[in-house]
């Protein structure tokens, strides 16, 4: 069963078309990404995916859940991480933590274990104990992306997930999002700008611009496709930018 | 279920935690009152602990036993300063720089004035450092002690000339104040022996009820409103609604919070505003009334009607919180949120101050329909009725304010079960293409 299937997606606002008949398929345990420029229709296929907003037509299946009918059922079996995200800056990392779990546990004894785990995944240590608005942005980022996969979600719908960070940071964020799609099989749908990054993750991507999916495949098979050296030479000829 | 409880104690914290949240509508209310009530109690205290140490300079020019009689009344009451026979003129300037509050002149000739039934002159020169409340207070303080003596000596005139008339044996007082007035309360039929000066206080209380409850439901829809915001403008909306929990449970756990922080903020507001009312009445309690008096007036509602109150209230208050919530749904930040909700604070506030010096039923009948309109003259007619034990004007206003608490609910509902939760603005910006 393929963990997203989307089919003819489109959404229009008012006058707009943000997303112009889209299609494509993530396999279970696939790290999927699509690529694309600002304003490509990224983050609205990555709300629908995650139930957040409703498409105008076209389908979206998440491990065989219609997003629209059963949204309730596919919220339980995905994490979403929006890419202009925060946490409570109230609560500590820890509470933080603690809070998102408990709706995902169906006991005590679970809730500590997914807690325990993201502890473990944020690598922030006893920094946790303190209040999230003392983090700094990469801290927090780490506190999100612990959130998202420590509960090990079917399917983690990423968006940017280490845009704006530094190396160190982005680094450590890139190798926790291979760790879980390796270790635990949890199948990932990320966005991003950044090519060396989605070379580096992702098995397969989708190259999206103005709405449309212009190239889709395995990072090799769109450079050898293009003739390309790397994926941006591949997103410039695909999308007649030269 | 747990879900909802988590969600409440997750709004809680958030919002007891936010400094901002915490300063404007606990802390506030908390001190606002009481720090006012306490500059007036400092500022009364101050009066009157200046006017007790006021001295009164006496000078006596006369030297008669009637002139000495005054003087030992005064020194009976405050501090007297004789002075030595000298001008007035020369006097006053030493007198401006002690702590004199009035120099009383008893002029040659007045104990022979008195012994002979004639009318005596006395000269009072109030001694002004400035205009101040408390200098006119001092100033009046020789007022009151000569006209004390004054009553004391008609008193002594009028049972001399009883003990030689044929009315001997009456009392003086009685020919004096010849009609003596008791006063009792009649409210809407019903008598006790009660002076209606000494009404005040409920009366205080009952009009300043309605805008009480207006305040209250003004600070839980900035509450609710600011729960929202906080989560658009520290981007945790997005993550919240991914979440697996139902829309209506997230909608129902921030109207929970709401409630519940709007509720601590409300006994904030009590306690200060209580602190400020006993201040400025300088009646803490309802002296000279008891609780019999009350119940016999109706002034005492039933438990019943307590009920029929904090249910008024409840579905008051849950109706202003999803009219925030909706409408805070459509700001960006807190800020612009707070002004959203601003609007709504002239429906709510305006009914409260018409009705809080008027009865509906004496207004125009155009204010009234206009009045009448507006939900929350529901609830304030409402709980006036309650007071006064009006069933049928109760439960008429409790269904108006019911009917239009679930038409606000499912709007509330319906906006949070939509995308309009993440995309609704009211003034929105051209979004970017295909973003």
């Amino acid at each position: 069963m393929s963990a997203v299937e989307v089919q003819s997606l489109r959404k229009i606002y008012g006058n707009l078309t943000a997303l112009d008949g889209i299609t494509f398929q993530v396999g279970e345990g696939e790290i999927f990404g699509l690529i694309g420029p600002n304003g490509a229709g990224k983050t609205t296929c990555l709300r629908i995916v995650a139930s957040l907003i409703r498409p105008t037509s076209g389908s979206v299946k998440v491990f065989g859940r219609d997003v629209v009918r059963q949204d309730a059922e596919v919220r339980r079996i995905i994490s979403y991480l929006p890419e202009e995200a925060g946490a409570y800056r109230n609560f500590s990392g820890e509470e933080y933590l603690e809070f998102i779990a408990s709706f995902y546990a169906s006991d005590n004894a679970e809730r500590q274990k997914m807690v325990d785990e993201a502890f473990h995944v944020t690598g922030l240590g006893e920094r946790l104990r303190d209040r999230v608005g003392t983090y700094s942005k990469g801290m927090t980022r780490r506190l999100l992306i612990a959130r998202a996969l420590g509960v090990t979600p079917k399917l983690a719908i990423l968006d940017e997930p280490t845009g704006g960070l530094d190396v160190i940071h982005a680094f450590h964020i890139r190798n926790i999002i291979k760790d879980y799609a390796t270790h635990y099989g949890v199948s990932v749908l990320l966005s991003s700008h950044n090519m060396l990054e989605v070379e580096y993750l992702c098995q397969r991507i989708a190259l999206i611009d103005g709405g449309h999916i212009v190239a889709e495949g395995s990072p090799s098979e769109l450079k050898a496709k293009y003739g390309a050296q790397n994926l941006e030479e591949v997103f410039m000829s695909a999308t007649s930018h030269e | 279920m747990n879900s909802l409880i988590t969600l409440f104690w997750k709004e809680l914290r958030e919002l007891l935690r936010d400094r901002k949240t915490l300063f404007g509508i606990i802390v506030v209310p908390l001190l606002l009152y009481p720090l006012m009530g306490a500059g007036i109690n400092v500022s009364r205290s101050s009066v009157e602990q200046a006017v007790a140490r006021a001295t009164i300079a006496v000078m006596d020019l006369d030297g008669s036993p009637e002139s000495q009689s005054l003087t030992l009344f005064l020194t009976m009451k405050v501090r007297v300063k004789p002075l030595q026979r000298q001008s007035v003129v020369e006097a006053l300037p030493s007198l401006s720089e002690g702590n004199y509050s009035a120099l009383i002149l008893i002029p040659q000739g007045y104990g022979q004035n008195l012994s002979q039934g004639l009318q005596a002159c006395l000269t009072v020169y109030a001694l002004l450092r400035d205009l101040s409340a408390v200098e006119t207070s001092r100033t009046t303080t020789a007022n009151v002690l000569l006209a004390a003596y004054e009553n004391a000596l008609v008193v002594e005139r009028v049972q001399g000339l009883l003990a030689n008339s044929p009315l001997q044996g009456l009392n003086a007082t009685s020919i004096l104040n010849p009609v003596h007035v008791s006063y009792s309360s009649v409210l809407r039929g019903k008598a006790v022996d009660v002076d209606p000066s000494q009404l005040l206080n409920i009366v205080i209380s009952q009009s300043t009820f309605p805008l009480i409850i207006m305040v209250m439901l003004i600070l839980a829809m900035q509450v609710a409103a600011t729960s929202i915001a906080l989560e658009k403008e520290e981007k945790t909306l997005e993550t919240l609604l991914t979440l697996p929990i139902g829309r209506l449970t997230i909608l129902t756990g921030k109207l929970a919070g709401s409630v519940a922080l709007a509720g601590i903020s409300a006994i904030a507001y009590l306690v200060g505003f209580s602190y400020y009312i006993g201040s400025v009445t300088g009646l803490s309690s309802l002296s000279g009334i008891s609780q019999a008096d009350l119940q016999a007036l109706g002034l005492l509602p039933s438990p019943a009607m307590y009920i029929l109150m904090g249910f008024t209230i409840f579905i008051t208050v849950i109706s202003a919180l999803a009219l925030a919530v909706s409408l805070a749904v459509f700001a960006d930040n807190v800020r612009s949120a707070q002004s959203l909700v601003g609007i709504l604070f002239i429906p709510i506030m305006m009914p409260a101050l018409i009705l809080m010096f008027a009865d509906i039923g004496i207004l125009p009948s155009y204010l009234q329909w206009i009045l009448y309109a507006f939900p929350y003259t529901h609830t304030l007619l409402a709980v006036k009725a309650i007071f006064i034990g009006d069933l049928p004007v109760i439960l008429r206003s409790i269904a108006y304010i019911a009917v239009f608490t679930i038409i606000v609910l499912y709007v509330a509902a319906k906006i949070f079960t939509t995308e309009k939760v993440i995309t609704g603005r009211l003034f929105a910006r051209r979004s970017r293409s295909g973003k």
